[in-house]
């Protein structure tokens, strides 16, 4: 199976399983090595990067919500520079594309991360973060700043502002969008009692950005290829992004509160499936591919289509 | 670091507000030490999520370990559990608390919440014949301590969190193991630290820990929110702690 997750082009993507982590999910590298065949995944999106180093949100950063979670981690980073020192070895031993996600703190940052990241082959593609507070010129600069670097060009849209920004963003050159950021909210951490401004995630939010996704899907050229990003903690939930119109997906915090499930929605639409033995005992039995995979057991395994 | 089956083996009610859960858990989970924890999260027959509340797994510290394949835990006694309740554990989170050379007396400071993080070093400290304190402090007051050990020495702090003997206590701890509630653990930790520092000249490197229980999202060192800020930069609870050396950290908020 091969994927084209940007528009065509000289520097189009392709990828070999239409399923990525979102940013911020997986680390900058391989911090999941441990609990998920990368090898099953598209590729590998980083935790978002700026060109200076950012420190951790004070105060709460994390708040239960009914059926998901509201974070604000403040998008703590070393920096761009020491990012590429710290993970390029790492990156170039993974089997598959390393994606940056590279913050929109400004065009001359854009530029200037554009001068480091120009001749880094180990980088496949960037996926451009914007800002929810940015109207239609400034992000028409922002993009134009990234897309003319020699790269694939994702962009991940605001979700408040996702049918606002997106014919701007085309305009200026993104080869691919990535629908959606995950919504803001504000809920009561209940140890502080204070409010806390964050990103939600959590099923819920697939209903919305579902529809966002079939929504831009008619409004956008088709060559426009769109990703698929909100609440999917299912292989139904991803198959129902293509079924709106993305042509890959992106996983956010599924991940943390189950973290073969990234995997598992990965096998289920790379093509890949793994069947049951027949004589397993229940614990031997894993739907999210656990140790326990029948594959290992002596099961076959293998890849359709 | 493995995802893993458990399930439930025995529950034991040890007092009235807790009960001990006896886990039937992996071989790569009877090995962990003290400091060390699991994520845990129940899952239902087939081993499939049915639902996604509570979303976030919860940390659980291990407070005994039996034998090769058997964990015991110490959960609110309010909440219900049946006995074959699989679950789905992720672990050993963090590293392993590190003692000094011939401790001799350590002292455990519990604010504001259970002591159930510091509960299992007790076995082997026990066992090398160290004295073991355990100030209990705010709310951790509350705290029935009838069925720990009976050679640890419980003090109970007063309102303003001090204790009669305190500068003897901390003068002789060789080391001191803090414990908080989640309510802002930044600053808790401080309150403990000045506490301390009002009657003791010195406290030195490596001498008064203090065991981060924040909510872990992915206990990998992926999403930065439990990141803490150190005089040697920033440290992840999941991979570099639980346990911090507390003259190190930045405790302002």
């Amino acid at each position: 199976m091969v994927v084209e997750i940007t528009r065509p082009g000289k520097t189009s993507l392709h990828l070999s399983t239409p399923v990525m982590p979102a940013a911020g999910t997986l680390g900058f590298g391989d911090n999941y090595r441990r609990l998920l065949d990368y090898e099953k995944l598209g590729a590998i999106i980083t935790n978002p990067v700026t060109i200076e180093a950012w420190n951790p949100a004070s105060g709460a950063r994390l708040v239960p919500l009914p059926g998901g979670i509201l974070v604000h981690t403040g998008l703590p980073n070393p920096g761009l520079k020491r990012v590429i020192q710290q993970y390029r070895q790492t990156w170039e031993k993974l089997p598959i594309p390393v994606l940056l996600h590279l913050v929109g703190t400004g065009a001359p940052h854009i530029k200037q991360a554009g001068e480091m990241l120009d001749g880094l082959d180990v980088i496949a593609g960037i996926e451009l973060g914007l800002d929810d507070d940015l109207d239609e010129d400034q992000a028409f600069t922002l993009v134009s700043a990234a897309a003319a670097i020699e790269k694939p060009l994702l962009v991940r849209l605001p979700f408040y502002e996702a049918y606002q920004l997106a014919p701007a963003v085309l305009e200026a050159g993104a080869d691919a969008l990535v629908v959606s950021a995950a919504p803001r909210g504000t809920a009561r951490d209940e140890h502080s009692g204070r409010l806390v401004r964050g990103r939600i995630y959590g099923p819920l939010v697939k209903p919305m950005v579902l529809r966002m996704v079939g929504r831009l899907r008619r409004q956008v050229p088709e060559d426009i290829p769109i990703i698929g990003a909100g609440g999917i903690h299912s292989p139904q939930d991803a198959r129902d992004y293509l079924e709106a119109g993305a042509v890959a997906v992106q996983v956010d915090t599924a991940t943390w509160a189950q973290p073969k499930m990234l995997e598992r929605i990965a096998r289920d639409l790379g093509g890949w499936i793994a069947t049951r033995r027949k004589d397993a005992l229940m614990d031997e039995w894993h739907p999210d591919m656990s140790q326990t995979e029948a594959a290992q057991r002596g099961g076959r395994s293998g890849r359709i289509g | 670091m493995r995802d893993t089956q458990a399930y439930i083996e025995r529950i034991r009610r040890v007092s009235r507000d807790y009960q001990r859960l006896e886990l039937a858990v992996d071989k790569s989970l009877s090995s962990m030490l003290a400091g060390q924890a699991v994520l845990a999260r129940r899952i239902e027959k087939d081993y499939e999520i049915q639902h996604w509340n509570p979303y976030l797994r919860e940390l659980w510290f291990p407070v005994e370990i039996l034998n090769s394949n058997i964990i015991v835990v110490e959960r609110p006694a309010a909440l219900s559990y049946q006995p074959g309740q699989l679950l789905s554990l992720l672990g050993p989170i963090g590293k392993p608390f590190k003692f000094r050379r011939k401790l001799r007396n350590i002292l455990l400071i519990v604010y504001d919440t259970p002591p159930t993080s510091l509960l299992l070093m007790l076995p082997a400290l026990l066992s090398n014949d160290a004295s073991v304190t355990m100030a209990l402090m705010g709310t951790a007051r509350q705290y029935d301590t009838s069925h720990l050990p009976e050679e640890i020495e419980i003090v109970q702090a007063e309102d303003d969190l001090s204790w009669q003997d305190m500068v003897m206590t901390l003068g002789w701890a060789d080391q001191v193991f803090v414990a908080v509630g989640p309510s802002n653990e930044l600053k808790n930790f401080a309150d403990v630290m000045r506490l301390v520092r009002q009657r003791r000249n010195d406290v030195p490197a490596n001498y008064i820990f203090g065991v981060f229980q924040k909510q872990l999202p992915c206990a990998v060192g992926a999403c930065y929110v439990c990141m803490l800020r150190s005089k040697d930069g920033s440290k992840l609870q999941c991979i570099d702690g639980p346990a911090f050396d507390l003259t190190s950290l930045r405790l302002e908020n």
